[in-house]
């Protein structure tokens, strides 16, 4: 019986190692990433990602444009291909996210016959306006993201995704 | 969703919209024929789960693919699948292979077969638009299954 029982001194020695581990390993993270920061970070607006796709191809009806760049992950760098929904309205250029706010599935422009003019999600059935504005009754319960986009000599770059201002 | 840990606790949570698991089926083949062969299919195939994944994100839940010799028995391999994945309560249970082998297993097994591409000499471009394409076709297929 005895034996089985952890002794004060012991109870106290395992815990302070194991808070001693997490407490270094805290400091260390920052540390570390304070250190390999500078070499990874981005140059000044490296955040838009120039697009095959020209600004006058653009038309009123959305259409996917993807869009690739290098993502560095630790040490591991990959090439990560994005899309969004891109259309004009009036003079203005609207990306979209594809990202389903419900649980993340990717939307399709009228891909359910039943529902014109709207973005459909096939995972639950989930939709959406033109605008992004979901559809009340469906399971996405906020519009789909937008993203920034810009002109670059006539094509279209696309920037980071922030929330939908459109609805 | 991917098979980890983050993910998992999504899939805890929201067991009732992630009803399906997602299994490639990796046919590894060490002779001199079939080896470059084996390697290029099972390229192709887990690129194809990784976009498939990446559509029905928020439906599904990629597992690591099943690697097997051609000796293996595959009805054996998929009753065990069938009844650990039972477990976790998934609603459908897919299996994604280029290998023609479990083709002949019938349609109600949920096996998709799809034929593979050699992705090996083509750009990143290339390799997204054929995957795609690829991708397009599954919809259907998956939305019909899900629909029954
Ligand atoms: S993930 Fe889009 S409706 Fe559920």
């Amino acid at each position: 019986m005895s034996n089985n029982k952890v002794s004060r001194r012991q109870f106290l020695s395992y815990t302070l190692t194991g808070v001693g581990g997490f407490m270094a390993a805290g400091m260390l993270m920052p540390m570390v990433r304070f250190a390999v920061d500078p070499v990874l970070q981005k140059k000044e607006g490296g955040d838009f990602v120039l697009t095959e796709k020209k600004i006058a191809d653009i038309t009123e009806v959305p259409e996917r444009v993807d869009f690739t760049f290098e993502q560095v992950d630790a040490w591991y760098k990959s090439d990560i291909t994005n899309s969004a929904w891109v259309y004009k309205e009036g003079d203005e250029i609207i990306a979209l996210s594809p990202v389903c706010k419900h649980l993340g599935c990717t939307v399709n422009w009228e891909a359910d016959p039943a529902h014109k003019n709207q973005f459909f999600c096939p995972c639950h059935a989930g939709r959406y306006e033109k605008n992004g504005k979901n559809v009340p009754k469906t399971p996405p319960l906020g519009p789909l993201d937008q993203y920034e986009v810009r002109e670059n000599d006539g094509f279209l770059e696309i920037g980071k995704a922030i929330p939908n201002t459109l609805v | 969703m991917h098979w980890n840990g983050k993910d998992s606790t999504v899939y805890q949570a929201q067991k009732e919209f992630i009803d399906t698991a997602v299994i490639p089926l990796i046919q590894i083949d060490g002779s001199d024929e079939g080896f470059q062969f084996a390697a290029s299919a099972a390229d192709f195939t887990l690129s194809l789960a990784n976009v498939i994944e990446n559509q029905f994100k928020g439906r599904i839940v990629l597992f690591p693919s099943f690697s097997y010799t051609k000796s293996q028995d595959k009805q054996l391999v998929f009753k065990d699948w069938q009844e650990e994945l039972n477990k976790a309560s998934f609603k459908h249970i897919f299996y994604v292979t280029s290998d023609r082998e479990w083709s002949t297993m019938g349609e109600e097994q949920n096996i998709i077969w799809i034929p593979s591409v050699p992705l090996d000499s083509m750009d990143q471009k290339m390799r997204n638009s054929v995957l795609e394409d690829q991708l397009r076709q599954l919809i259907p297929i998956f939305a019909k299954k899900w629909a029954n």
